[in-house]
């Protein structure tokens, strides 16, 4: 049986490894290690292979939850990884310069993935902003203005309840779908 | 010549004249790199046409899954590990804790060869830095 897996990308320090950790019920198998460029500005350690980790879902399936590096130079990761994937999961760390266009880079790169299957897309770190809800309406006006059906919810990578409503919305879509 | 990056400093001039070295005595090898471990480029000797330059980003997330993976099965430190191909070999290990050595050879019966020159490379480059 193939197995049932979601992939969480998206930008450097979003919580795309933290997502995994918030939601795997087996220890995660990480592949950070300690950045020796402009990330250390940022944190520590950056994924430089993949991130995986397991939950269950309804019926006593499992979930396979894989975290991408979130780096250009790792972008060959992206593409091995979301072979198979039930749908993406794309995080954008909204304290970034401008977090739109990583957005893009994203939708760009696993566009033919997207259109295959579906996503929904995280906004993190909203809580660095003076005013969240205004930082979310930048992202509901862009989504409009492309023509992007996909759901967009604001999340704290850290906490599994918000993690949780992205894999859960994305399992509706496929069950709609 | 020194890398200037906001975590770490190496010294190129130092590491590249030791892949040098390698290369020149081990005729098989006909490319080596020294790679951060987070997967950029830090200096490189291609003897022949070999271009390695996208290999290090890959190299980096391989010698990790290495670890990773010798670290689940505690089985110690992940000593090195080799891709065996059609046309050649490729080795990768830790030169130190944050840098990989990767080298190439297309010939296909020089890995022990390989691997030996690749250890003394390693071995070169972590004295001299
Ligand atoms: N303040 C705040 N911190 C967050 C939020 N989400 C995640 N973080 C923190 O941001 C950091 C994200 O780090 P990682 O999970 O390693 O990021 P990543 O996306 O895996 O990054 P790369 O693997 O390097 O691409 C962690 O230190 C989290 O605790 C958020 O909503 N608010
Ligand atoms: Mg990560």
């Amino acid at each position: 049986m193939a197995q049932l897996k979601i992939v969480f990308t998206g930008t450097v320090g979003a919580g795309k490894t933290q997502a995994v950790e918030a939601l795997s019920e087996i220890p995660v198998l990480k592949t950070d290690v300690q950045a020796t460029d402009e990330v250390v500005d940022l944190k520590d350690s950056t994924t430089i292979a993949m991130d995986y980790g397991e939950m269950a879902i309804s019926d006593g399936e499992t979930l396979a939850v894989y975290g991408t590096p979130g780096q250009k130079r790792f972008a060959y990761m992206w593409d091995i990884l979301s072979r198979n994937a039930l749908g993406i999961v794309i995080l954008v760390n909204n304290s970034r310069k401008d977090p739109i266009e990583d957005l893009c880079v994203y939708v760009n790169n696993f566009k033919q993935h997207i259109e295959n299957t579906t996503a929904v897309f995280g906004v993190t770190h909203l809580d660095k902003a003076k005013n969240p809800a205004e930082e979310m309406n930048k992202y509901y006006t862009f989504f409009e203005q492309q023509g992007y059906h996909y759901p967009v919810f604001p999340v704290d990578a850290r906490k599994r309840n918000d993690v949780n409503v992205l894999v859960e919305s994305l399992l509706a879509m496929l069950e709609v779908g | 010549m020194l890398l200037k990056k906001s975590g770490t400093q190496f010294n190129v001039d130092v590491i590249k004249s030791k892949l040098s070295e390698a290369i020149d005595r081990c005729d098989v090898m006909d490319a080596a790199a020294a790679v951060t471990i987070d997967g950029h480029l830090v200096a490189k000797i291609e003897a022949r046409d070999c271009p390695v330059n996208r290999i290090a980003s890959m190299g980096s997330s391989m010698m990790s899954l290495g670890d990773t993976m010798t670290a689940e099965l505690k089985m110690g430190v992940c000593r090195n590990l080799i891709v065996e191909n059609e046309r050649g070999f490729l080795v990768l290990m830790h030169i130190r804790d944050d840098l990989i050595l990767v080298t190439i050879s297309h010939d296909k019966s020089s890995l022990g060869m390989l691997v030996s020159s690749s250890k003394i490379c390693a071995e070169s480059i972590r004295k001299a830095l």
